[in-house]
C-alpha cells in the first residue's frame, strides 16, 4: 500500500470520527491538531486505521510526526517493516 | 434567617410511554400497557435460554446540531442520549439560561448505567481487542452522564453521581436539595439516569427471586402487578427523568415544594427490604416537613411487585397510619427504572398533583392489603396538599420525600 492510500485511509477515518469536516479539505499538509481534532478523537483515528492496516503496535510508536502526510509515510514504514 | 423553600421548577422524562413529560402523565392516566418481551440488542442471554419481559423506550428525539454537535453524539451510548434528551426538556422548562453557570449543580442517580453497551463491545470486539475504542477508558466510569451532561449543557457549579441502587433517583434529589440549602448552588438538577441494564443483570436479578415473572410469561402486560395477590417480582422498565430543583425565592412555585426528605441506612447488604428503615425514613421526613401521617393525601409507593417488597411496604404504610391516603403504584404502568426509579416517579408524583388526579394501579385485581387506599380502575380526582414519595434500594438504602402542592 502506498502512502497516498493510507493518507486517503486516515481523512476517510478523520471524517468518520469527527463527521464536521465531511466537507472540509483535509490534505497531506493538515494535522488533526490544527483541524481540531481532540486527543480522544485522534487516538480513535489511529486505532480504526491500525485496524484497517491489520497492524498492532503501541500508539506511542505513532508519535512524532507533525502532519497527516509524515504520518502516512510512519505507518507506510510501519506496515513494510512487519 | 429562614431557608428558602426549595420547589421542582421543571421536568424532563422519558420511559415506555414516550418522551416527555405530556406522555407520561397521559399514559399513567390511560393506564397504557407498554409491557413487552425485551427485544433490545444484550438483553437476553445470546444462547437463547430467556424471554425477559420488561419495558423498554423509543429512541431518544434528536436534538440540535447546536446543542450537541455530530462529532459528540456518534460517541454517546442510549442512555447518554436518553438523559440529553432529558435534560434538555427539564433545563428549558425550568429556566436555567438565566441561572449563571456556576450557581447550577447536577447530580445523577445510578451507578454502573452502562453494563447493556459493555456486553455488546466485549461481543464486538471479541477477536479484535487490540482495536478497543479509546472512549471505552472513560464512558464506563460513573462520570460519564454527568460529564457529558456538563460538556452540553452550561452546568459549572458541580457534576456528579451517586448510587443507591433503586433508590439512586430519590437520593439524587435529596443530595441536590442539601447542595441548594448549604448555599453551594442555587439550582440543582437532579438526574435519574437509565439503568441500562444487560442480560447478566437480568439473570442475575431473577436468580436472586427480585425478578419476575415465571406466572405470566406469556402475558406481558399482566405481569407487573404491585400490592396484587398475584404478584412475582418486579419488571425491568427503560426510564430516565430530571428534576430541577430551585430557591422558591428565585424561581416562583414550580410544580410544589420538597419539605421533607430522609435517607437512612437500615442495615441490608442485598435485596431484602426493612421495614423498620421505612418507618424511620416516613417518620424522619414528615417531621421535617411540620406533618403528621394524617397529612398525607396521596402516596407513591415503592410498590416493586416483589411480594415480600410490597408486604413490607404495606405494613410499614399500615403502622404509621397511613391508610388514609391514596396509594399509587408508578411501576406497574412502566416498570422498574432501578436507578431512575425515583425520579421518573417523583415526576409522576408532581405531574398527577399538577393534574389533580391519580392514576390507577394497573393488575390490581385482588389487593393482598385491602386496608390500603389503592387506586384502581380509573384514575381518582384529587386535589392534593401533601404528597409522599418512598424508594428504597439494594444495599439498605430508605427514602421518603414529602412534597407540599403548588395550589
Amino acid at each position: 500500500m502506498e502512502s497516498d492510500d493510507i493518507l486517503s485511509i486516515l481523512i476517510g477515518q478523520i471524517r468518520e470520527v469527527v463527521p464536521e469536516l465531511v466537507d472540509h479539505d483535509i490534505g497531506a499538509a493538515d494535522s488533526m491538531a490544527a483541524l481540531g481534532v481532540d486527543s480522544v478523537e485522534r487516538s480513535e483515528v489511529l486505532m480504526n486505521t491500525l485496524e484497517i492496516l491489520g497492524l498492532d503496535l503501541p500508539m506511542v510508536q505513532l508519535h512524532g510526526p507533525r502532519n497527516l502526510g509524515e504520518l502516512a509515510l510512519l505507518l507506510k514504514a510501519k506496515c513494510g517493516g512487519a | 434567617m429562614a431557608a428558602p423553600d426549595i420547589i421542582f421548577a421543571g421536568i424532563g422524562t422519558a420511559c415506555g410511554l414516550g418522551y416527555g413529560k405530556a406522555s407520561l402523565i397521559d399514559g399513567l392516566l390511560a393506564g397504557r400497557d407498554v409491557f413487552s418481551v425485551l427485544a433490545r440488542p444484550g438483553r437476553q442471554a445470546p444462547d437463547g435460554s430467556t424471554s425477559f419481559i420488561g419495558v423498554e423506550m423509543p429512541d431518544p428525539p434528536e436534538l440540535p446540531f447546536e446543542l450537541v454537535p455530530k462529532r459528540v453524539a456518534r460517541t454517546a451510548g442510549f442512555g447518554a442520549r436518553v438523559a440529553l434528551a432529558v435534560l434538555h426538556e427539564a433545563w428549558g422548562e425550568a429556566g436555567l439560561d438565566d441561572v449563571a453557570p456556576d450557581r447550577i449543580g447536577l447530580v445523577v442517580g445510578g451507578s454502573n448505567l452502562l453494563a447493556r453497551e459493555q456486553v455488546l463491545m466485549a461481543q464486538d470486539y471479541a477477536g479484535r481487542l487490540a482495536f478497543v475504542p479509546p472512549r471505552a477508558g472513560h464512558v464506563y466510569l460513573d462520570s460519564e452522564i454527568s460529564g457529558l451532561a456538563a460538556s452540553i449543557f452550561p452546568i459549572r457549579g458541580f457534576a456528579h453521581t451517586v448510587g443507591a441502587a433503586s433508590a439512586s433517583g430519590a437520593v439524587a434529589v435529596i443530595q441536590a436539595a442539601a447542595a441548594i440549602r448549604a448555599g453551594t448552588v442555587d439550582a440543582c438538577i437532579a438526574l435519574g439516569a437509565m439503568q441500562d441494564v444487560s442480560y447478566l443483570d437480568l439473570l442475575g436479578m431473577r436468580a436472586l427471586g427480585a425478578m419476575g415473572s415465571a406466572r405470566f410469561a406469556d402475558q406481558p402486560g399482566r405481569a407487573c402487578r404491585p400490592f396484587d395477590r398475584d404478584h412475582d417480582g418486579f419488571l425491568y422498565g427503560e426510564c430516565c427523568a430530571a428534576l430541577v430543583l430551585r430557591r422558591a425565592d428565585q424561581a416562583g412555585p414550580g410544580y410544589g415544594a420538597l419539605i421533607g426528605a430522609a435517607q437512612v441506612a437500615d442495615g441490608q447488604r442485598g435485596p431484602e427490604p426493612d421495614g423498620d428503615g421505612q418507618r424511620r425514613a416516613i417518620s424522619l421526613a414528615l417531621q421535617q416537613g411540620g406533618l403528621t401521617a394524617g397529612d398525607i393525601d396521596v402516596v407513591s409507593a415503592h410498590a416493586t411487585s416483589t411480594p415480600k417488597g410490597d408486604e413490607v411496604e404495606a405494613a410499614s404504610l399500615h403502622a404509621l397510619g397511613l391508610e388514609q391516603a391514596w396509594v399509587v403504584a408508578t411501576k406497574s404502568v412502566v416498570g422498574h427504572g432501578l436507578s431512575a426509579a425515583g425520579t421518573i416517579e417523583l415526576a409522576a408524583l408532581l405531574l398527577q398533583m399538577r393534574a389533580g388526579r391519580l392514576h390507577a394501579t394497573r393488575n390490581l385485581d385482588h389487593p393482598h392489603e385491602p386496608m390500603l387506599r389503592h387506586v384502581q380502575g380509573l384514575p381518582q380526582p384529587l386535589a392534593v396538599r401533601h404528597g409522599l414519595k418512598l424508594s428504597f434500594g439494594f444495599g439498605g438504602t430508605d427514602t421518603a420525600l414529602v412534597i407540599r402542592g403548588a395550589a
